[in-house]
């Protein structure tokens, strides 16, 4: 690890430390309510270490040190804001203050990136997204091949339909995470398929800002993720779109839509929605019929602390459960909704990899126990870093279920009219 | 012993006053200047729907914090009724205040002579409870500093002199001026320590209030 510059640490805390996250280091009265509304807390059964006030000591100790501080300082901090918080703000709900703990992690980590100290996956991420504009680095040509076999493949199916590129003037912009044209192709034409019977003017964009994460937020690399977000901006703007749609993935709807203003400096001129709104939005306006509840194994319905809580939609996608899952069965008692635990997957803990796996898959803990109590044999999620996480979970907590997307189950839902279907 | 009660009631209770009233409003100004620059989400945003809702929620014991914590909760905010309620409208204090220059009276709000030694001593009991709390819970051990022990008897001290001074004749020279020293003591902390919260919570609450709202809902 580099030599910590203290002059930036200082100049950081001197220009960037917002009004509250100094309240709420001022003002925390200590009672330790925060305690056990963190997962994190809950899995470890109770280590005090785990308690959500305790973990911003780091932050609290640099103010006060007006950053001079060494890089012990620096690496114990390093280890609890990367790999004791998944910034999922549970506890903010339960604090009496309503302290934003989740905001000083983020700060707290953003301090360690401008040193140049992130987890290897995310700022090779970070890297990825300079020099390509996505996390993965895949290459635009193979990602407008992609587009196009998915595009031919639906076709077999649906011979009108089309997958459009650079639409200038569409209504919507759709985004999807880089994972998708790299290892789920199938996200996109099932996207295509839905889009494609509502009757959505769409299009998709050829160039850099197509993919949707934002892992650079994670990595506290506010300029990366600034990057990120402009990317998907300008395309959005040269399009001359109305609306960015974004795929089954919560941080980067949440990045889009809520952070993104903050970095950026000003508001978007677009909307920004989420999968999951856009999909009931479409089942209840009729403009995409199905046969309703046709989904008839026990599905529970795990809620991406950024598309529930942080992202508003907690409602949307329990209406969405409803109309398609004749066996729903929600995580009680006060663990859904905006009320959700974090899988252990979030706050980029999944990209993040091996170095944090372990602490990953025990802080899951508490939500394989909250699926095992529910019985489902499937777990919906529109969220990418729940999805695998909800897998890894199910091998280290021997649970019996599979892990969905929302498109999954409205394609076996979907009522296609003859005409549009491939004759033979 | 003179002088010193002379000081204590005279100039050290205008330093107390001027330290108390004139680190809020510092306080308060200095929150929202740094947040008018720094934190544009909040005014972006704002929306007096949730942040009245917001507060509301929190002044009354009709929040998932009280529903998740019951008894904590229920102890807190009785401690903090008696807190403000006893040095306001105990009567001795009501007659201080219409005797000083200001002229000040509201003996119609007094409280009944027999009521504020049970109020008194509730919010020394509650007190003592939320010391050993803190002492014996580990969750709340490890977050608690010697300042954090030593707020909770800076809070206590003035109510369990004002008992002393009124209803025994423990030290009966000197309880007096020890229990406006108390006051004075604490009302100095208040704007420097975490103490502010009885002003910052306000701020705070609206903060988090307006983050939920503009996702829709209130919390």
């Amino acid at each position: 690890m580099a030599e910590i510059d203290t002059a930036l640490v200082k100049k950081s805390l001197d220009d960037k430390l917002s009004a509250r996250v100094k309240m709420g280091l001022d003002i925390c009265a200590r009672c330790g309510l925060c305690a056990d509304t963190c997962h994190f807390y809950r899995a470890s059964d109770g280590n005090p270490k785990q308690v959500p006030s305790h973990k911003v000591r780091w932050l609290r100790e640099l103010v006060k040190r007006k950053g001079q501080v060494d890089e012990d300082f620096m690496k114990e901090m390093y280890e609890t804001v990367f790999g004791d918080c998944s910034m999922c703000r549970r506890c903010s709900l339960f604090c009496p203050f309503g302290i934003d703990i989740a905001s000083m992690i983020a700060f707290s980590r953003s301090l360690l990136a401008e040193q140049g100290i992130m987890p290897k996956a995310l700022a090779e991420a970070v890297e990825n997204y300079f020099e390509t504009g996505n996390q993965m680095a895949i290459t635009d040509e193979d990602w407008i091949e992609t587009i196009k076999w998915m595009e031919e493949e639906l076709q077999d199916e649906l011979p009108g339909a089309t997958i459009p590129i650079d639409k200038h003037g569409a209504e919507m912009l759709y985004t999807v995470n880089a994972r998708e044209p790299k290892f789920y192709p199938m996200d996109i034409q099932l996207a295509a398929k839905i889009f494609y019977l509502a009757g959505e003017d769409w299009t998709v964009s050829s160039k850099p800002g197509w993919d949707d994460t934002n892992l650079a937020m994670f990595a506290g690399h506010i300029k990366g993720a600034a990057h990120v977000v402009n990317l998907t901006k300008q395309r959005a703007l040269e399009l001359g779109v109305k609306r960015v749609a974004i795929t089954e993935c919560g941080h980067a709807f949440r990045s889009m839509k809520y952070e993104s203003p903050t970095w950026l400096g000003e508001p978007h001129p677009f909307e920004v929605v989420h999968s999951v709104e856009l999909f009931a939005d479409y089942i209840r306006s009729g403009r995409i019929k199905i046969r309703e509840q046709c989904f008839t194994e026990p599905a529970t319905y795990q809620d991406p602390c950024n598309v529930s809580r942080n992202g508003g939609l907690a409602q949307q996608g329990r209406y969405l459960m409803r109309k398609l899952c004749a066996d729903f069965r929600d995580m009680m008692p006060d663990g859904n909704g905006n009320f959700n635990y974090c899988c252990g997957g979030g706050g980029g803990f999944m990209p993040m990899a091996a170095p944090f796996r372990q602490r990953r898959l025990a802080s899951g803990r508490v939500k394989a126990e909250q699926i095992r109590k529910t019985g489902a044999k499937v777990v919906v999620s529109p969220c990418h870093n729940c999805f695998d996480q909800i897998q890894d979970l199910a091998k280290e907590y021997d649970l019996d279920y599979r892990v969905v997307q929302f498109k999954e189950i409205i394609d076996e839902c979907l009522i296609i009219p003859e005409e549009l279907k491939a004759q033979d | 012993m003179d002088s010193i009660s002379g000081f204590v009631e005279g100039p050290l209770l205008w330093a107390a006053w001027i330290v108390f009233i004139g680190g809020s409003i510092i306080r308060l100004i200095s929150f929202f200047k740094r947040a008018r620059q720094r934190d544009k989400v909040i005014f972006r945003h704002f929306s007096w729907k949730y942040v009245l809702l917001t507060w509301v929620r929190y002044l009354l014991p009709f929040n998932q914090t009280v529903a998740k914590n019951p008894v904590f909760s229920i102890l807190g905010y009785i401690f903090h009724i008696c807190l403000i309620v006893v040095p306001l409208f105990i009567i001795a204090h009501i007659m201080y205040w219409e005797e000083s220059i200001w002229g000040w009276s509201w003996y119609s709000l007094a409280l009944p002579d027999s009521w504020t030694p049970v109020l008194t001593w509730i919010v020394i009991g509650i007190g003592a409870v939320f010391f050993i709390r803190r002492l014996v819970r580990p969750e709340v051990r490890i977050l608690s500093k010697p300042g954090d022990y030593l707020l909770v008897i800076v809070t206590i001290l003035p109510f369990l002199t004002g008992f002393l001074a009124s209803h025994t004749g423990f030290l009966t020279d000197y309880m007096r001026t020890i229990h406006i020293f108390c006051g004075e003591l604490m009302l100095i902390l208040i704007p420097l320590t975490k103490l502010s919260h009885y002003l910052l919570f306000f701020p705070s609450r609206m903060v988090i209030g307006i983050e939920w709202g503009r996702r829709g809902y209130a919390a």
